[in-house]
């Protein structure tokens, strides 16, 4: 039984990755006006440890027909904002994360994030981080990120 | 306990690896969908045929004192986990997913439950430095510290690949490890659960009452 729904899980991760690469090549196949329509959702930060270093989590979702760039983050909160990929434990830091037309942008738990440095204090369940995205074509987006529990879990809520 | 065999464990391998040829295009990013595990169950706790030995690690604890984990962590149920503490996800996700679990089991289990993570960053992670870092998470958490071969070699010991401290191109240091936690019995002292890093409090709530036993969960 439980066997059968992993499998299936990891079906739905090959069909999501095949997915992701041809909505990556380009240019967008639907028609569509030549503009990224960006919206932010699901943006969290689990309580850090100390003010050294925390974590951050958004989506970026793109109903228009042109991709964009997500190109700095940054935060009053914070003296350093960066982006990382993380692949195979591999942890690197991006200069920019491209958004496909049509697509999103995911920073989650054990993938992308953001990586917040030099916090001018550490932030606590219940408070927010405003934090400003920049891109290379549309405006920047300023999100309210609430700081959920170390333990927080996107998929469960709590 | 969610029982999980290599296959399916191969096959999401696989579905990341393709994940990761997408996103290694020439523009370096990693566009849309990592694939989203839903609950979280895609790979939680594998109980092993072949359990590990505990390595043989005598290190630096955060008060500065050797520790010798096989002798001081003999007949208690432990749970070990590789990290670093400049790791801004999973390794806090990690132990505090465990710190928040422990709570759930009776005052005498928590006391003898012995949770041990073990810097893959020793240049950084001095006794002092884990022990702070520790003492935000679970003041009863066992730092520790040492030479980085001495390590690596426990680690590869028991499954967990580790690679020394490097500097990326921006001059940030990264610290690459395994980020699986291993359930080790209290009655065989052998390592004999798994725990994938998309582990939540939850698994760890259900799991941790058979593993200070040394059942399988």
């Amino acid at each position: 039984m439980r066997r059968l729904a992993v499998s299936t899980a990891g079906g739905l991760a090959a069909a999501l990755a095949l997915t992701g690469c041809s909505g990556s090549d380009g240019s967008g196949s639907g028609p569509g006006p030549g503009k990224a329509e960006l919206t932010v959702g699901s943006s969290y930060m689990p309580q850090p440890v100390s003010a050294d270093m925390a974590a951050g989590f958004l989506t970026i979702t793109n109903n228009g027909g042109t991709g964009d760039e997500l190109t700095s983050v940054t935060s009053d909160a914070a003296g350093q904002v960066t982006m990382h990929s993380t692949m195979g434990g591999a942890m690197t830091e991006k200069p920019s994360f491209s958004i496909p037309a049509h697509g999103r942008l995911v920073f989650k738990s054990g993938g992308n994030h953001l990586m917040f440095e030099k916090l001018k204090r550490a932030p606590k369940q219940g408070q927010t981080v405003a934090v400003k995205l920049t891109f290379a074509k549309s405006g920047p987006l300023t999100v309210e990120m609430p700081v959920k529990s170390a333990t927080y879990n996107p998929s469960t809520g709590h | 306990m969610r029982k999980k065999t290599f296959a399916a464990a191969a096959l999401l391998a696989a579905a990341t690896l393709t994940l990761s040829a997408c996103g290694n295009g020439d523009d370096g990013t990693s566009p849309v969908t990592v694939a989203s595990g839903g609950s979280g169950s895609n790979q939680v706790a594998t109980v092993l045929d072949q359990p590990f030995t505990k390595p043989d690690l005598v290190l630096t604890d955060t008060h500065g004192k050797k520790y010798d984990l096989r002798k001081e962590t003999k007949g208690h149920p432990t749970l070990v986990y590789f990290g670093y503490t400049h790791c801004p996800d999973i390794c806090p996700a990690t132990m505090s997913n465990i710190a928040v679990a422990k709570k759930a089991l009776p005052k005498a289990e928590q006391n003898d439950l012995r949770v041990v993570f073990v810097t893959t960053d020793p240049g950084r992670d001095t006794p002092a430095e884990l022990g702070t870092w520790l003492k935000g998470i679970d003041p009863a958490f066992i730092g520790l510290t040492g030479d980085f071969a001495r390590i690596q070699a426990g680690a590869r010991s028991v499954g967990i690949s580790v690679e020394p401290t490097t500097k990326d191109k921006n001059g940030k240091l990264v610290s690459v490890h395994g980020t699986q936690v291993i359930a080790f019995s209290p009655k065989t002292d052998a390592g004999y659960v798994l725990f994938g890093e998309s582990a939540t409090v939850d698994d760890y709530t259900k799991d941790l009452p058979a593993i200070v036993k040394g059942a399988k969960p």
